[in-house]
Parts: structure tokens; C-alpha cells; sequence
């Protein structure tokens, strides 16, 4: 009995284990939603941005490029480059999701964000649940476009959102998240090389900054992992 | 129809991205440093995430103490550090950073 109650247990722990970051970003789905209609899409098209894309920046710099009369091909490239760090997620979660059945490998993929990530990824082969993981991807999916949906009906009369600071709030899960792990020199180089360069290509406003600063960060903790190793 | 085309390609190539090291057939054994390297992928990647929202708000670099994302984030981890917990550390910085803005 206990063996057929188990998946639902676990889809509701990772469904509540998802709600505050799902609430950090309400803003940015509000936004997704205003922007979409601000830019002449139609209510239809703003929602399908989030529900076939479901990547919030990339949808929100479609936007901007859409209503700037960018053409199809430098929107797909710069969606390419601002959504690239889901191939490192994807790398490093290889282990656990590749031995799924196959409607399993490419549901958890849909819904693999940086959030998600963020929950499942510290869960080794044993500690891994699938439907863990299909809660907090599934609910926060969901949040995802009813704050999407929210948007597209509230309009144009939401001005100044992005100024409130709600942002913070992924920055303070995340921290939270960071934080524990820090326990070693390499983790510390890494932290210390992803942060600097990913302030220094933001405001070079390079377009795959985040996955370039993570890639950075990571390597450098990798070399300084080997060279501690070797002394000791 | 160019915003249908838009979608539906944005939604493919987003979607091969997260998907594509997923798949058992593609012909890709990790070896030993590629697992350690992946090991950083966490700190790694999260702070890259959290270093533009921190530094940069409104997108204008802003490096001074009086930064409220900067003092709040500061706040954030020595709550981490001293609590252990991650939820009570999250809600209560971000119950500073409101106040803090509110303040100024």
C-alpha cells in the first residue's frame, strides 16, 4: 500500500518545495504576459510563449526583439545563446533522468529550468524521485503560466513591476541554496570566478553571459580541485 | 504567422537544449573529470544567476555598500551561515530587503 502512496507523497513534497521560488517569479510571468500584448501579439501567442517555450528570459527578449522588427533568424540565435546553460543541466543530471522510460525523459526535460535544477541536482542515483521532480516541474509550469495568464489580462496597467525589487527574491533562494555547499577552497574559487564574470559580461551585455560565467566558475573550481588533490 | 514561426522555433531549439543530454542514445560516457567538473555545476551556475540581479539592478552596475540587494544578500548568507536553514534564511532576508527599501 505504502509503495502505491509513495509517488503522491513525493509529487506533493516537490510540488510545495517549489511554491516560493514559483512565487519569485511571478513577477517575470506577469511581466511575459503585459509584455506580449504590449507588443501587438496576440493573447493567444503571449500564452503560447509560455507554454511551448516556458523559458522566461528568452521569452521576454523575444518579446523586445519581436516588437523591435528583429528578424526570425536573430531571434532563434539569441535564444540559442540565452538558454544554453540547459545543456550543462541537462550533462549533469545525465545520470539520473537518461534510464527513465522515454515519456518520463522528455517530460522532466520540458520542464527543466534553472529552478528545477536548482531543487533536483544535489539528488544522487538513490535519492533521486521521478515524481519529485515531475511535482516541483509540473507546479511550477503551472505558476508559470497563470502568472502568464494573469499578465495578459491585467495588460498594460501594471507599470513600474519590474522596479518593485521582487527579484530579489530568486536571488535570496538561491543564496540559500549556494550558501551550504560552500564548504571547500574550490567551491569557494568557483563561486568567487562565476560571480565576477558574470557581473563583468552583464554589463558587457553579452548575450550567453550566464552560461559563459558558469562555465568560468566551473572550471576554475574543477582546476583548483586538481592542483588541491595533487598536494595532498 | 512570422510570430507562430517564432514560437514554434524557439520552443524546439529551447526544448533540444534541455533535452539532448538526456537521451540514453546519444553516444556520451562521463568520464571521472567530467563528473567533477559537472559537481561544480550548482554554485556554479546559480551564482551566475544571482550575480546580475545583486550587482547590477535596473540593469546599471551598482557597487556600493548601500546597495539594498548587495546588504541584503550579505544578510541572506550569514543567516544561512548562523541558522542552517534555508527557508527561515530566504524569508527572513527577504523580509530585510523590503524593509530596507521601504527605509531608504
Amino acid at each position: 500500500m505504502s509503495s502505491q502512496l509513495l509517488p503522491r507523497a513525493a509529487f506533493v513534497r516537490g510540488a510545495i518545495a517549489i511554491i516560493p521560488l514559483s512565487l519569485a517569479t511571478a513577477p517575470w510571468g506577469l511581466l511575459a504576459g503585459s509584455m506580449a500584448i504590449e507588443a501587438n501579439l496576440t493573447p493567444l501567442q503571449g500564452q503560447g510563449l509560455s507554454g511551448i517555450v516556458f523559458a522566461g528570459a528568452a521569452q521576454l527578449v523575444a518579446i523586445g526583439m519581436l516588437k523591435g522588427g528583429a528578424g526570425i533568424f536573430s531571434i532563434l540565435l539569441t535564444t540559442l545563446l540565452l538558454t544554453s546553460q540547459h545543456l550543462l543541466y541537462g550533462m549533469s543530471l545525465r545520470s539520473v533522468i537518461s534510464p527513465l522510460p522515454g515519456r518520463w525523459r522528455m517530460g522532466l526535460g520540458f520542464l527543466l529550468t534553472d529552478e528545477l535544477f536548482a531543487l533536483i541536482s544535489a539528488h544522487d542515483r538513490e535519492q533521486f524521485n521521478r515524481w519529485y521532480a515531475l511535482g516541483v516541474g509540473l507546479t511550477f509550469y503551472v505558476a508559470w503560466n497563470l502568472f502568464t495568464l494573469a499578465g495578459i489580462v491585467l495588460g498594460k496597467s501594471i507599470p513600474g513591476l519590474e522596479h518593485l525589487g521582487l527579484d530579489f527574491s530568486i536571488a535570496a533562494t538561491f543564496i540559500a541554496l549556494i550558501t551550504p555547499l560552500v564548504r571547500n577552497v574550490p567551491t569557494v574559487v568557483c563561486v568567487a570566478v562565476s560571480l565576477f564574470c558574470s557581473v563583468l559580461f552583464s554589463y558587457w551585455q553579452w548575450g550567453s553571459a550566464l552560461v559563459l560565467s558558469g562555465l568560468a566558475g566551473m572550471t576554475a573550481g574543477f582546476i583548483c580541485n586538481k592542483l588541491y588533490r595533487e598536494r595532498t | 504567422m512570422m510570430v507562430w514561426a517564432v514560437i514554434f522555433g524557439m520552443g524546439l531549439l529551447v526544448f533540444l537544449n534541455r533535452y539532448v543530454f538526456l537521451e540514453p542514445r546519444l553516444p556520451l560516457r562521463l568520464g571521472s573529470n567530467a563528473r567533477q567538473f559537472l559537481g561544480f555545476a550548482v554554485p556554479g551556475m546559480l551564482t551566475a544567476i544571482c550575480g546580475p540581479i545583486v550587482f547590477m539592478p535596473d540593469h546599471q552596475l551598482n557597487l556600493q555598500w548601500h546597495n539594498p540587494y548587495l546588504l541584503s544578500s550579505l544578510v541572506a548568507i550569514a543567516l544561512v551561515v548562523f541558522t542552517r536553514n534555508t527557508l527561515l534564511s530566504m524569508l527572513l532576508s527577504m523580509a530585510f530587503f523590503f524593509l530596507l527599501r521601504w527605509w531608504m
